[in-house]
């Protein structure tokens, strides 16, 4: 059988990372975290949560996590094989630039999309063999969107390591990021938002539409906000958020989306540019 | 009745030469101008790194089932021209054909009939051997079979399913040859297809080129090692400074340089009068003693004139042998001592 070059040199990423125990150790750690923060999770309650219930519990380490895996697991892809010396030998193959990129995406991402898929479902099994009224459809649109935001992170690595000339700066660039949308950001924005308007006001949950708007420009608002939309989250704070009237679960989803064809489209832009 | 005849024009069936300003080539005509033209593959490019011209108009052909050796200093640009022909990377000026096929507009189509080995050879070492050729045939729509055959081939079979993470230098370097050769390409690349082997793989190697050759490849090499580009190569290119010095086949450029053919002539004793009657024969160009062995340098056809001289002063010949100018004297020449 013939295939694309794209899924050939992902499946080869795949086989590669499954001699790695990759895709095991990951999976392992997805499922002991959803375990773990189910059972240990509520402060207010003993014992096993609902799905729903660890889902919340879950989001922040999420938002944690995943990035940081997902970075780790792309930063090197180009710029690792270009600096062993494999992309010279790959690049003179009959293929192109276009589908070594996509090749190397389908394969990370099938990497991260199994782990994500394996761990939390697994972890989702044990959670509903020891509840009742579990919500099957909500934890689905949970670890969907979980692999959405882990993809949203696998294009900026692989987008970082098309743009530096070195591994050991690709790999500086991916924690930076971590760090970015994780602290920098947001602190950042909390910084306008506590200039914009009163303590009261903050209080009163009322928050700002710009405010809401301008947060989209970091994808883990966005996964946030999509959680939270469609699957009527609270995350245990004390005032719901309102959201402005053009957010939806289909339109945070579709940022996301937007978030990963931008930086394929900048990574195969880039590495056509490149000299090997 | 007498018949009159009138002088040949000789100048005018005198093909005039023709220059080519810009890759400042001199032909021998502008018929011979326009064949290579026609023929050629690699046309005047180049590549520039910041301010540095690492390839400045390079421009040459290489002919079709024929062994070329590409060879110059290091940082001459060997490799930037390898990587250029492969469209690893982007050249500033010119064009690049393989089979008829612009590199980097149709390099897809032209890879089908490429194989590579680089200088540096890489796997991934996580996967066996097997599955690392396998993916490569895969893409080249290649059978196991075949990988199997080749890493046998190859004298690597024992460790047919060992992980490359695993392999020694000369291994990688043999499995390395395997993918340059996979699928029966009609043109291969070898940068430096020696390094790291020892003496039986260089043989292995070399009769893999050979075999590849009998076949009807087309072969680029670049390699160090000039006894072996000599040993194998039909023609030659050396480039020194980013420019393209010279491409002929070694005699050819030996001529072209003067060069001539060394006679190496042990005797039973020498002496001074052997020495001055050498010297007084027109056409030696050069003595040199080394023991009781004289090396000249002369013309094929001063070489009995040469004995004669040694016979009249007394001088008894052991042994005698020719030796034609080396490609390292022609390399150095060329290069100016490689500096």
């Amino acid at each position: 059988m013939i295939l694309n070059p794209s899924l050939i040199i992902a499946k080869k990423e795949i086989m590669d990372n499954i001699r790695n125990k990759w895709i095991i150790i990951l999976s392992i750690i997805f499922a002991l975290l959803t375990v773990v923060v189910s059972y240990f999770g509520s402060i207010y309650t003993e014992g096993w949560q609902d799905l729903g219930t660890t889902i919340a519990g879950m989001m922040s380490l999420v938002q944690f996590l995943v990035p940081i895996i997902a970075l780790v697991l792309g930063y090197g892809a180009i710029i690792s094989e270009i600096e062993r010396g494999s992309m010279s030998a790959l690049l003179s193959q009959p293929t192109s630039r276009l589908e070594i990129i996509l090749g190397k995406f389908i394969g990370l991402g099938a990497i991260i999309s199994i782990t994500i898929l394996v761990g939390f479902g697994f972890g989702g099994i044990i959670i509903a063999l020891n509840v009742s009224n579990t919500n099957y459809v909500d934890y689905l649109i949970f670890i969907l969107s979980t692999i959405l935001i882990g993809l949203v992170f696998l294009s900026l690595a692989i987008f970082f390591s098309t743009l530096f000339k070195k591994r050991s700066t690709a790999m500086g660039g991916a924690i930076f990021l971590w760090f970015f949308f994780n602290m920098i950001l947001p602190i950042i924005f909390a910084g306008i938002l506590f200039m914009s308007i009163s303590f009261s006001e903050l209080l009163d949950g009322t928050i700002p539409e710009w405010y809401q708007y301008l947060t989209l420009i970091n994808p883990l608002s966005v996964y946030s906000n999509l959680n939270s939309i469609a699957l009527n989250l609270n995350f245990g704070q004390a005032v719901s958020i309102s959201y402005p009237s053009m957010f939806s679960g289909e339109l945070m989803a579709g940022i996301l989306f937007l978030w990963i064809i931008v930086l394929i489209f900048l990574s195969i832009w880039r590495f056509n540019n490149k000299d090997v | 009745m007498a018949r009159t005849y009138s002088k040949p024009n000789i100048e005018s069936t005198k093909p005039k030469p023709y220059y080519d300003t810009r890759t400042r080539q001199l032909f021998e005509s502008r018929e011979a101008y326009e064949e290579y033209q026609r023929q050629k593959n690699i046309e005047a490019f180049e590549k520039i790194y910041g301010k540095v011209k690492a390839v400045d108009n390079v421009s040459f052909n290489v002919n079709k089932g024929e062994i070329f050796g590409f060879l110059g200093p290091n940082g001459a640009g060997k490799t930037t021209t390898i990587k250029s022909i492969l469209d690893l990377i982007n050249i500033n000026s010119g064009q690049i054909k393989i089979n008829n096929l612009e590199i980097s507009k149709q390099g897809k189509e032209a890879k089908k009939k490429i194989g590579y080995l680089p200088e540096k050879v890489a796997f991934y070492d996580n996967l066996t051997a097997l599955q690392n050729l396998y993916f490569y045939a895969e893409i080249r729509n290649a059978s196991k079979e075949e990988c199997k055959k080749l890493i046998d081939d190859l004298g690597l079979s024992e460790a047919i399913n060992k992980k490359v993470g695993k392999f020694s230098k000369g291994m990688i370097q043999r499995l390395g040859m395997a993918r340059a050769i996979l699928g029966n390409p009609s043109v291969i690349i070898l940068d430096e297809p020696s390094g790291g082997l020892d003496p039986r793989g260089v043989v292995l190697i070399r009769d893999k080129i050979r075999e590849m050759k009998d076949k009807g490849s087309t072969i680029f090499v670049s390699s160090h090692i000039l006894s072996e580009i000599q040993e194998i190569c039909d023609r030659v290119g050396i480039i020194d400074r980013g420019k393209l010095v010279a491409k002929d086949s070694v005699s050819t450029l030996s001529t072209k340089l003067d060069l001539k053919p060394k006679i190496s002539i042990e005797l039973e004793a020498i002496n001074d009068s052997i020495i001055k009657s050498i010297k007084g024969v027109k056409g030696v160009d050069k003595l040199d003693i080394k023991d009781k062995t004289l090396e000249v340098a002369c013309e094929p056809k001063t070489k009995s004139k040469v004995i004669v001289a040694i016979e009249k002063a007394g001088g008894n010949i052991v042994n005698l042998k020719t030796k034609e100018p080396s490609l390292e004297e022609v390399f150095m020449r060329y290069t100016g001592g490689g500096k």
